[in-house]
C-alpha cells in the first residue's frame, strides 16, 4: 500500500505531539514548572535557523509582529500552567486531553471579538468539550 | 461531576489557566496570521516566548535545579515541539487535505494517553475513558470549525 508524503508528516506530526505530553510529565518529575517552561524555550530556540523565513520578517506590519509575539507570550503562560498541573499531581493522560481543548476559548469568544457567530457544529463541539471536562475531572 | 477533591486540587485549575492561555495564543496566532505565513508565524511567536522565560528566571534569581535528566526531558519538549510543527506545515506543502492534517495532528493527546498509561503505568476510570472519547469529537470539530 502506498500513502502519500503528507500522510507521513501528518503521522510525524501526531507522534512527535503525542510524545511531548509525556515529556512534559517526565520533566516535572525531575524540575519545577519554572524550570521546566525555561528550558523548553531554550529547545524552542534550538530550532529557529530552520524555521527562519528570511529577510520577509522584517516587512510585515507592527501590528501583525505584535500578535505574533503576543500569542508567543500567552503560548509561554500556558505552557508554564501545563507543566504547574502536572507537576502539582495532574495526571498526563488527563491533563495533556484536558488542555487540548483550548480551541473551545476561541469559539467562546470569536462572537464577541471577531464578530463570528457560533455555527451548529460549533455548538455542538463545545457541549463536547464541557461533557469531556467534566468526565475528566471525575 | 468534577468531584470537590478535583475542584480543590491545584492541577485543576493550572489546566484551566493553561486552557484561557492557549486560547489567547490560538486567537492572536488567529488575528496574525491575516497577513504572516504559518510557518513565519511559529517563527516569530517563538521570539514571544523569551520574554516569559526570562521572567521566570529572574523570579528565580536564576538558580536552577541541576538535574540532567529534568534538564533533557524539557529541552527535547521544546525541540519535539518544533519538530512536529515543521512537520505540520510540510505536511501542507506536501498537498494534503487542510482539514484531515488539522484533524488528525490535532489528536496528538491520544497517544500522550497511550504513552501515558503503557510507560507512567497511570490509570483510568471508565468515565474519564468516556471523557476522552468525548474530547475526541470536541478537538476534531473544533480543528475543523475554527
Amino acid at each position: 500500500m502506498h500513502l502519500p508524503p503528507w500522510f507521513w508528516y501528518a503521522a510525524v506530526v501526531l507522534v512527535a505531539w503525542g510524545v511531548v505530553g509525556l515529556l512534559q510529565k517526565l520533566s516535572t518529575n525531575y524540575i519545577s514548572a519554572e524550570s521546566s517552561l525555561i528550558w523548553l524555550v531554550v529547545g524552542f530556540l534550538v530550532l529557529q535557523p530552520f524555521l527562519y523565513p528570511g529577510r520577509e520578517v522584517f516587512s510585515y506590519s507592527t501590528r501583525s509582529l505584535s500578535w505574533a509575539l503576543l500569542s508567543g507570550v500567552f503560548n509561554a503562560l500556558g505552557a508554564w500552567a501545563l507543566f504547574a498541573a502536572m507537576k502539582s499531581g495532574g495526571k498526563a493522560s488527563i491533563v495533556a486531553p484536558l488542555t487540548a481543548l483550548y480551541p473551545l476559548v476561541i469559539v467562546l469568544v470569536a462572537p464577541i471579538i471577531l464578530h463570528e457567530s457560533i455555527n451548529l457544529l460549533q455548538g455542538a463541539g463545545v457541549v463536547c468539550a464541557l461533557i469531556a471536562v467534566v468526565l475528566l475531572s471525575t | 461531576m468534577p468531584t470537590l477533591a478535583t475542584l480543590k486540587a491545584r492541577w485543576f485549575w493550572y489546566s484551566l489557566l493553561c486552557v484561557l492561555s492557549w486560547g489567547a495564543w490560538a486567537m492572536l496566532s488567529k488575528l496574525g496570521s491575516n497577513e504572516i505565513p504559518a510557518d513565519t508565524m511559529q517563527f516569530i511567536f517563538t521570539f514571544g516566548t523569551v520574554p516569559v522565560a526570562a521572567a521566570l528566571l529572574l523570579a528565580r534569581r536564576f538558580k536552577m535545579e541541576r538535574s540532567g535528566k529534568g534538564i533533557f526531558y524539557a529541552v527535547s519538549n521544546g525541540v519535539l515541539s518544533g519538530i512536529g510543527g515543521l512537520a505540520f506545515f510540510a505536511a501542507f506543502r506536501a498537498g494534503g487535505n487542510t482539514a484531515v492534517i488539522t484533524a488528525a495532528s490535532s489528536l496528538y493527546p491520544m497517544i500522550t494517553v497511550a504513552l501515558a498509561v503503557t510507560i507512567l503505568r497511570e490509570r483510568l476510570t471508565w468515565l474519564q475513558v468516556v471523557g476522552l472519547g468525548f474530547a475526541a469529537v470536541a478537538i476534531v470539530i473544533f480543528s475543523i470549525s475554527t
